[in-house]
């Protein structure tokens, strides 16, 4: 294992872009020529070690790149990685593991919006809350995460898998609003609470284990025990002629389930 | 300027590969001249090239961009000293359009559609393209005054009402979309063939299309009607295209060019009684005009990947965005048009798509003479302009086709003729499907040719005809044909060794047509009135104001 | 003098038919707009002169002076935010795009406190359009959801809507149907003859349901949608597949509650679908006058129509982290020039506080609070009444604005023009 250590030398007046900070680029690459890689500082450019501290354990083999410090104003770390792995001990910004491949990035704080958008594989582990459009799509794209995991332990904000298509995201507290909106074959649990899950989903499936206002255009099918806990089991979204599964503890009001 | 040594197409001039100098001066070509010699000893040069209908700008493109902000993420290029930043690739920019013809060579392009109640849209659009000299054609297939002038068979009005719409939105020639059917669309509702009546107006496609043709060639404007077929994009339609190159046929053209140019004819040009026996019908529609000479056509090649269909032809529209679960915008122009844009993905191993990217090839193939099928991808419809470069390669090597034809679904081979089509077309046929004819098609006399008088656009190409042989070696060509060594604008170079070097302002051709008074003073009644009732604006705002074209060439053109 | 067909510089309506006498190179009446629209052709007290702030004061300077602050401020900045042109014209937002590319800036229009879910509904899904004309000839059906024109947009009923006579519309209002959908009684829902009264925060849900009932599947519908009977909902669908045109506006009621984005994104669909029906458009009730035209030139210019971020020498569009909005509440923006609009006003406290923080240069022809927290002031003449231009009415129909008394001040295009040049000089010297 070869370990290079990150740590930010001032804190940021503007959010940086830092798209390099990938570990399946480090690992070609000398500690002199990680130091020399771009970063955007806003609207201007900089080398990596203008900004940040930089260390090379001089292992070998599989690299591993340590964050350690607040990394908040930190955008697009991990973007497109296809293998290798980062630790963020604290908090990162937008756009973390988004388009990731493989490799997998544990963080240990918060992480900000976009977290693994249109991710296609590997693992992202937040030990804090996420923020909004964790997995989902870009803009005007047809599909968001396609493939791997995302595992957050904390909550998550709105949009959570917006546009999922594939993959797996697994949120041990509260999403907000329309988590899962047009799902088309991608698996969400949520522990906790939710707003309108699986607007527009197609197929796929959506678990909310605490409360959650059902939208009126799904079907509702059975009970049905979801590692151990009992959940109504609705099928939609029907204005889409979705086929998709929602399963949630409690309905929250409007009679969904009188009939 | 002097370009020396130049292996030169020029075919309107009867020039097929000659080494000749060829001298600029003033923006126009010379007999003789001095001053900047630019090397082109051996290399291919051709006239700069003019494309006669892309969708390029205004309403129907902007909305293209809006609604995809997916497809501006490719395509990304960042400013420079001297260029704007670009994005796009089916919808791209103003900068990136003007830019990218330029590095193809291309230096004259026209936009297809533009109703005339939105025409200071486009043109605000036309003047933010850089380099590249442009026009407009203007949209009357479904506008009340037309359909009423020809309702009554008051041709003269009809004539006098096209010079005023030409004039009030800037316009160069007359387009004509699935005629009647945008009126039908402002209820839902189209017109299935040549005799189906619009609704409310007591007259047919078959009726609006001669009355525009006749009334085209009163004006003696310098180009023909420009023709998007009824039931376009339909299994079975070649049978309206037939019929509708038919339709025209006993109107004698004013000019030495075609009566009719019917656009896009790949998509007029389909058999089957549905999409499941969905095939070719490329070989007829080749034959009529190697039979034919009063039309012509252009390609409308399809493109494998993202494409953005943008038309004036709305119904067809909401067919495609229900039939492919897309997304779908719509606009409705009050007393004139509806048009529609949907985004889709042409793929190779969809049956329908495999078929209708061979019938665009048979088409240029089957037909005979180069001068009547210009070279077109009815951009963003087929597929983006910038796969120009791909098409010519198709066309030039029946070696690259078949390479092309391995990876497509195998009803290709069975719905159309392609695989059996030898014909592998030379520099002479490329520079007239792209130079020489779209410039005689849309009667741009100074266009499209080296002759002395013609406009100093010259492109020069990093490839020695005499040398290479574009049948074998076609990926070196299309890539020669995509990065051009010089494009000369109006007697600049803009563009060296594939980078654009200079930004200099195009020109914007329009067409002002003169009428009897006693006709212009009917027209101006029955617009009067219909401001008064119908048009959610004043007449007085209505005309393109000169601010919005201000670096004009206006073509005379008339009855008087 | 009487000038006529003025285009009025105000709402999204943009009604090109006002007819303005004046006197001396002074306006002396309006006729034919609604009490808005004159007001703001007559206008108001004015910014005198160009002004900087020194010690914590607003003090007087020169145009020269001003531009060359102001360009300082946006050259030095890392991350400046050019944000506004909602009451300018097109002319002006070229100007503005080009700077924002020149400082590396972040460029976005009023529209992220007003339509700017829904752009992005329609980046979903498209959106089903046609010019106010169609409407105003066609339509027998029309439902303001979220909107309420009479107060906001006073002339869209006579002129366009509601009220309007065309070709197939001889009857004017008889001869139409109107739903009017919001979370309590307005102005407009008392013309309606179907009024929907939702829960707040409702929106999705109550088209899902009628899309449900459209669709075909009404019967799985529960009896009540958020808090409407099944039946009611029913009878609106049903009046709705009836029209033989129907136009659904919406306005800040739809895109502002809660569900922002998805609620156009649903309406689309909704609309979209009733197109297997009958034929049915839908519009945004843009607000001012102008913030349709920044949209269009942005798109054109730069492939997006709003929410720019050009740090990286090309476009990159993200709202959620570009927008004004989110760049000022993320700390992330370090300078704002502020053209035609007032912030200060329209956005959230806490975003105001932060754009307090930083240094801020405001174009303007008026005082607003904005100005309170500028540093760089610079006064310019109203745009469509002092200076001709290009704007776009709501439906995206271009018109000429005109020129109706001549100012002292210069126009928003020539005061950026002065900024842009300042800025490519500090360019050339470093
Ligand atoms: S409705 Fe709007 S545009 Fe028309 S006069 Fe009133 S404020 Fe002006
Ligand atoms: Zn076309």
């Amino acid at each position: 294992m070869r370990e290079i250590a990150i740590v930010p030398l001032q804190e940021f007046e503007v959010p940086l872009e830092a798209e390099n900070i990938r570990p399946d680029l480090f690992a070609t690459l000398s500690l002199e020529e990680i130091r020399d890689l771009e970063v955007w500082e806003g609207n201007r450019k900089r080398v990596l070690s203008d900004l940040f501290s930089v260390a090379d354990d001089d292992g070998t083999g599989e690299c591993l790149i340590r964050l350690d410090g607040d990394f908040s104003r930190v955008k697009r770390i991990g973007e497109g990685m296809r293998e290798g792995k980062i630790l963020v001990r604290g908090n990162v910004g937008m756009r973390a593991g988004s388009g990731m491949h493989g490799g997998s990035m544990q963080i240990e704080g918060d992480a900000g919006d976009w977290l693994g958008r249109e991710m296609r594989g590997g693992s992202i582990n937040v030990k804090g809350n996420a923020g909004n459009y964790v997995g989902s799509r870009y803009w005007g794209e047809r599909c968001g995460m396609r493939g791997g995991e995302i595992k957050i332990e904390g909550s998550a904000g709105a949009y959570l898998g917006d546009h999922i298509c594939g993959g797996r995201i697994v949120v041990k507290g509260d999403a907000g609003d329309f988590p899962g909106a047009s799902n088309r074959g991608g698996a969400i649990t949520i522990g906790g609470d939710a707003h309108l899950p699986g607007a527009e989903m197609v197929s796929g499936a959506i678990v909310v284990k605490g409360r959650a206002r059902v939208l009126p255009s799904y079907g509702f099918q059975e009970t049905a025990e979801i590692e151990g806990k009992l959940l109504w089991k609705f099928v939609g979204d029907l204005v889409e002629k979705g086929k998709g599964e929602l399963y949630v503890a409690l309905v929250e009001d409007d009679g969904q389930l009188d009939k | 300027m002097i370009i020396k040594g130049g292996i030169v197409y020029d075919p309107t001039n009867g020039i097929f590969g000659e080494e000749m100098d060829i001298f600029l001066d003033g923006g126009k070509v010379v007999e003789e001249a001095k001053g900047e010699e630019i090397d082109a000893q051996g290399l291919l040069v051709m006239p700069g090239g003019v494309d006669a209908h892309t969708h390029i700008a205004g309403t129907k493109v902007n909305t293209g961009r809006i609604m995809r902000p997916e497809d501006a993420r490719s395509g990304l290029e960042p400013k420079t000293k001297i260029l704007r930043p670009c994005t796009g690739y089916t919808v791209p920019n103003c900068y990136a359009i003007g830019y990218r013809y330029a590095r193809m060579g291309y230096t004259t392009v026209f936009e297809a559609a533009t109703p005339i109640l939105e025409a200071r849209h486009t043109h605000e659009e036309l003047e933010e393209i850089p380099i590249v000299d442009k026009g407009a054609l203007t949209l009357f297939g479904s506008n009340w005054e037309v359909l009423e002038c020809v309702r009554d068979g008051d041709l003269d009005k009809l004539a006098a009402y096209v010079a005023w719409g030409l004039r009030a939105s800037r316009g160069y020639g007359v387009k004509v979309v699935n005629p009647g059917g945008g009126e039908a669309w402002g209820f839902g509702g189209n017109v299935k063939g040549l005799d189906d009546p619009v609704p409310n107006f007591d007259t047919t496609p078959r009726e609006i299309i001669r009355g525009l043709v006749k009334a085209n060639e009163m004006l003696n404007l310098p180009h023909s009607v420009h023709l998007h077929t009824n039931n376009l994009g339909k299994p079975g339609n070649y049978t309206t295209a037939l019929e509708t190159l038919d339709i025209v046929k006993d109107i004698a053209p004013t000019r030495d060019r075609q009566v009719l140019h019917v656009t896009h004819m790949q998509f007029s040009s389909y058999g089957g009684t549905g999409w499941r026996d969905f095939k070719s019908e490329a070989p007829q529609i080749a034959e009529y005009f190697n039979r034919n000479d009063h039309v012509t056509m252009d390609m409308g090649q399809l493109i494998f990947g993202n494409a953005t269909t943008m038309t004036a032809d709305a119904p067809l529209e909401y067919s495609n965005a229900r039939l492919l679960h897309a997304k779908w915008s719509n606009h409705d122009i009050e007393l004139e048009e509806s048009s529609g844009v949907v985004p889709l993905v042409y793929g190779r191993k969809m049956p329908i798509n495999a078929i209708q990217w061979a019938i665009g090839l048979e088409l240029a193939l089957l037909t005979e003479s180069p001068w009547k099928t210009l070279l077109t991808t009815d951009h963003p419809n087929g597929g983006p302009f910038v796969n120009y470069p791909e098409v010519i390669t198709l066309l030039m090597s029946g070696a690259k086709r078949e390479e092309e034809m391995a990876t497509l679904h195998e009803l290709v081979a069975k719905r159309t003729v392609l695989p059996t089509i030898e014909r592998e077309m030379d520099w002479g046929d490329i520079a007239v499907m792209t130079r020489a004819a779209p410039a005689k098609v849309l009667g741009l006399a100074e266009k499209g040719h080296l002759g002395v008088g013609a406009d100093a656009d010259v492109t020069v190409y990093d490839l020695r005809p005499e040398k290479i042989d574009p049948a074998r070696d076609h990926k070196r060509v299309k890539e020669a044909l995509g990065r051009v060594k010089y494009t000369i604008k109006g007697g600049e170079v803009v563009v060296r060794d594939g980078e654009i070097v200079a930004v200099p302002r195009g020109r914007t051709y329009w067409v002002d047509a003169s009428v009897p008074e006693k006709d212009a003073e009917r027209v101006q009644a029955d617009l009067v009135d219909k401001f008064d009732k119908y048009y959610s604006i004043q007449k007085s705002n209505y005309m393109v104001q000169d601010a919005y074209v201000t670096n004009p060439v206006v073509v005379k053109a008339g009855v008087i | 003098m009487i000038v006529e067909d003025v285009l009025c510089p105000f709402c999204g309506c943009l009604c090109d038919d006002i007819r303005v006498e004046v006197e001396d190179d002074r306006i002396t009446k309006v006729n034919r707009a609604c009490r808005l629209g004159a007001s703001k052709i007559r206008g108001h007290e004015r910014i005198k002169a160009p002004m900087v702030r020194e010690d914590g004061e607003l003090v007087e300077t020169s145009y020269e002076e001003a531009y060359r602050r102001a360009a300082q401020i946006l050259y030095q900045a890392k991350r400046p935010l050019l944000y506004g042109w909602c009451s300018t014209v097109c002319e002006a937002h070229k100007k503005g795009i080009l700077l924002a590319e020149e400082v590396g800036g972040v460029i976005d229009s009023t529209a992220t406190v007003c339509h700017g879910p829904s752009i992005i509904g329609i980046e979903e899904k498209g959106l089903a359009g046609a010019t106010l004309g169609q409407v105003k000839n066609r339509a027998d059906l029309i439902v303001f959801w979220g909107s309420n024109p009479a107060e906001a947009h006073p002339r869209h009923s006579l002129r366009y809507s509601t009220n309007a006579r065309g070709k197939f519309t001889e009857g004017g209002r008889s001869d139409k149907k109107v739903i009017v959908v919001d979370v309590r009684k307005t102005r407009s829902s008392k013309n309606a003859d179907k009024f929907l009264q939702i829960r707040p925060g409702t929106d999705y849900e109550v088209i899902s349901a009628l899309r449900m009932i459209v669709g075909g599947n009404g019967d799985l519908l529960p009896e009540r949608v958020a808090g409407i009977s099944k039946d009611d909902l029913v009878d609106a669908a049903e009046m709705m597949k009836a029209a033989r045109f129907g136009a659904f506006f919406f306005g800040l009621g739809l895109t502002h509650s809660r569900g922002s984005y998805k609620n156009i994104d649903n309406g689309l669909s909704l609309v979209n679908e009733l197109n297997s029906h009958t034929k049915f458009m839908i519009m945004p009730m843009r607000g001012h006058y102008n913030v349709s035209g920044f949209g269009q030139v942005c798109a054109w210019e730069t492939g997006y129509p709003m929410a720019v971020d050009f740090s990286r020498g090309f476009p990159y569009f993200n709202p959620g982290e570009t927008a004004a909005c989110d760049v000022l509440a993320n700390g992330e923006a370090d300078a704002a020039l502020v053209v035609a609009a007032d912030p200060a006003s329209n956005f959230p406290r806490s975003v105001v506080e932060k754009l307090a923080e930083i240094p801020v240069v405001q174009i303007d022809p008026f005082e607003n609070p904005t100005t309170l927290i500028s540093d760089v002031v610079i006064p310019s003449a109203v745009a469509g009444v002092e200076v001709e231009g290009t704007a776009y009415r709501m439906d995206g129909l271009s018109l000429r604005m005109k020129k109706l008394v001549t100012s002292s001040y210069p126009s928003d295009e020539e005061v950026l023009d002065g900024i842009i040049e300042e800025v490519r000089r500090l360019g050339d010297d470093n």
